[in-house]
């Protein structure tokens, strides 16, 4: 597991404000919505307000993308990076 | 008379206009009379009068919904679809159209013009146009008729308060697989000749990106999005254009009607009222002001009941009998009002109507492990639900066996069924026995009293010095931590495995640790720790071995050390 990682994993559980769930125990590349996690739309929004917060990042507006992003932690990741690097 | 275009003669009146869009890709009139046509053809031969409708296109949506108007049958619109809803709703309807996961009855968009001359009718006022569903008390979902007459009437009252701008496109975060986003979003505006977003909002990014196309739109909303907007998008580049916001199913807090406006530079107009009885009242929030009551709509009566809940006489009611709501309420002057609450056990979770009661009946149900379940709602970040638990003696074994985690998995997957999973618990308790009082009563507060303290699994850190392979830790190690329950029972200390997870966790937090868990090695566990103490974690990484070098230790002396192998 990266440190970014890690890092995003701490960041869900917190901003989530998520009971019975530890590090460990998110998987990179399960769903977090419905099945997995089984998180919501609601934690979609804060998800998408904390990354702003702490990255900088904006969605697209492009609703098409979005959920891809969202789909798992691999792809917060690689969504966090991408932007980093341009 | 307003300019309205009544439902019950909009297909034999045909006013040109444009229904609505799909971002800048718009549909006219003719296109919306074909669709409807093309689903009239489709549906004319199935018997039965009562159909389930889901679309999340509201175009579509409104294209069967029509069809189904115009052969005298009554649309059914369930506000989600999943398993529970249809199951439920099966002996309930002749059939299924639109999206939903069983056999449903759908068809393709295609260009097919059915070329035979079409007769639109009128539709009486009397005619049974909608069927929507509301958490009743019982916890068994309640289902809520609805007349043309209901309708038109609820229309034009609206649009006596707030006359329409033709212009001035609709978008949406809402569903219109309820009654505010049904009038709200696609009768209203359709009514007044004003297009609608047929895909909803998820994100307010999305909001951006379809307010764009247009040069004068308003948002139809709810506290649970304009909670959320996110300030430092560029909302500048569309507020000009935002005619006003409009948020219904739940109050929304007053930072956040006040932040919204000021994003959006438009008046934020907030409705209040029930899938029983359609909109009542209104309020927009002023920033000189403290909390703005709620005053009655033109045409609605509202009073009080001595209980002080709250009665309300309209036109658009099922009856001329007025409707007591179980809404507290007291009013002010001008025959302005204060909310103060509900009297059951139904509540709003997120903007979405649930009863604590039915939750709690779909548990009991679905397991033999439940001998007693409560459910009640919390505030935290979020409004959300949460469950205390008694288990029977099955239940105690199966929570033995295969852990809290998957027994509360189990659960929601049954909760699942029939609840959006918005309402669904995110915390749950189990507990030896209820905490009745004395006098035999469950009160609220020791319900909520269980869910304050949240299990302490990490000691404070109060010093900490981090260097490229090393990390030093001085920490407090407090007495509440979860790892001293039953460790043990006449002496707490803090368990030694505790200690290496500790130490392999802050290794990958601080020091690159990456690899599995492998093996330990000289582990010694020289001096307890009990409640209190301070010590200091000292950790050591060599990534050519992939060693973890841990060792706790304090004033006292050394009291554990090892090495975790990682690979």
């Amino acid at each position: 597991m990266s440190k970014l990682h890690q890092e995003l994993k701490e960041m869900i559980i917190e901003v989530l404000d998520l009971e019975d769930v530890d590090v460990e125990e998110i998987i990179d590349d399960e769903p977090l919505f419905v099945e997995g996690l089984g998180l919501d739309s609601i934690d979609a929004l804060e998800i998408g307000l904390a990354l702003q917060k702490r990255y900088g990042i904006k969605l697209k507006s492009d609703s098409e993308d979005t959920p891809k992003h969202f789909s798992s932690i691999n792809a917060l990741v690689a969504l966090v990076e991408s932007h980093s690097t341009n | 008379m307003s300019d309205l275009t009544l439902i019950s003669q909009w297909l034999t009146q045909q006013p040109e206009q444009i229904i609505s869009f799909e971002n800048d890709k718009q549909r006219s009139t003719k296109d919306f009379l074909k669709r409807v046509l093309q689903w009239k053809k489709r549906l004319e031969h199935q018997s039965g009068n009562r159909w389930a409708v889901y679309h999340d296109d509201a175009f579509e949506f409104l294209s069967m919904t029509f069809a189904l108007w115009q052969l005298g049958r009554t649309a059914c619109v369930p506000g989600d679809n999943r398993p529970g809803t249809i199951e439920r709703l099966t002996t309930h309807v002749a059939g299924f159209i639109g999206k939903f996961p069983s056999p449903a009855i759908t068809l393709e968009q295609n260009d097919n013009h059915p070329s035979e001359l079409v007769e639109w009718i009128n539709l009486e006022s009397s005619f049974h146009a909608l069927e929507i569903y509301t958490s009743g008390s019982t916890g068994e979902p309640k289902p809520i008729s609805k007349t043309i007459r209901q309708i038109e009437e609820e229309l034009e009252t609206l649009e006596i308060l707030w006359p329409s701008k033709a212009s001035s496109v609709v978008i949406t975060t809402v569903s219109h697989q309820h009654l505010y986003g049904i009038t709200f979003r696609l009768l209203w505006p359709l009514s007044a000749g004003r297009a609608f977003q047929e895909k909803l909002c998820e994100y307010p990014e999305d909001i951006l990106q379809q307010a764009k196309y247009h040069s004068s739109f308003s948002l139809v909303s709810s506290p649970s999005h304009l909670a959320r907007l996110n300030a430092s998008l560029d909302w500048d580049a569309i507020a000009k254009n935002c005619d006003y916001v409009v948020s219904s199913a739940a109050p929304l807090k007053r930072q956040d009607s006040l932040a919204a406006a000021k994003l959006l530079q438009a008046p934020v107009r907030e409705i209040y009222g029930s899938s029983e009885t359609g909109a009542i009242a209104w309020r927009i929030q002023q920033e000189h002001n403290v909390e703005t009551l709620w005053q009655a709509l033109p045409k609605v009566e509202l009073s009080e009941t001595e209980e002080g809940a709250l009665k309300v006489e309209t036109p658009y009611l099922e009856s001329n009998e007025p409707y007591i709501l179980a809404d507290q309420v007291v009013f002010g002057a001008e025959k302005k009002f204060k909310l103060m609450g509900r009297k059951d056990r139904i509540v709003k979770v997120e903007g979405k109507r649930v009863s604590l009661a039915a939750i709690e009946i779909k548990l009991s149900e679905a397991s033999a492990a439940i001998k007693e379940v409560r459910v009640i709602t919390l505030e935290r970040q979020r409004i959300e639900t949460a469950v205390i638990i008694e288990l029977t003696e099955v239940g105690r074994q199966e929570l033995e066996q295969s852990g809290r985690k998957t027994l509360i998995a189990k659960l929601k997957v049954e909760l699942a069924k029939h609840f959006e999973a918005v309402v669904l618990p995110r915390r749950w308790r189990f507990v030896d026995a209820m905490p009745f009082n004395p006098q035999g009563k469950l009160p609220l507060e020791s319900l909520m009293n269980l869910f304050k303290k949240e299990a302490v699994i990490w000691p404070q850190v109060k010093k900490k010095k981090v260097e490229e392979e090393s990390l030093s830790m001085e920490c407090f190690i407090p007495a509440e931590l979860l790892y001293f329950d039953g460790h043990f029972e006449d002496r707490a200390i803090l368990p030694g495995i505790v200690q290496v997870h500790w130490a392999e966790a802050y290794g990958r937090q601080f020091l690159d640790v990456t690899g599995h868990f492998i093996r330990l090695e000289v582990i010694k566990f020289q001096q307890i720790i009990p409640p209190n103490s301070i010590v200091t974690i000292n950790l050591e990484y060599v990534p050519a071995t992939m060693k973890l070098v841990f060792e706790y230790v304090s004033e006292k002396g050394v009291h554990s050390n090892g090495r975790i192998c990682f690979g």
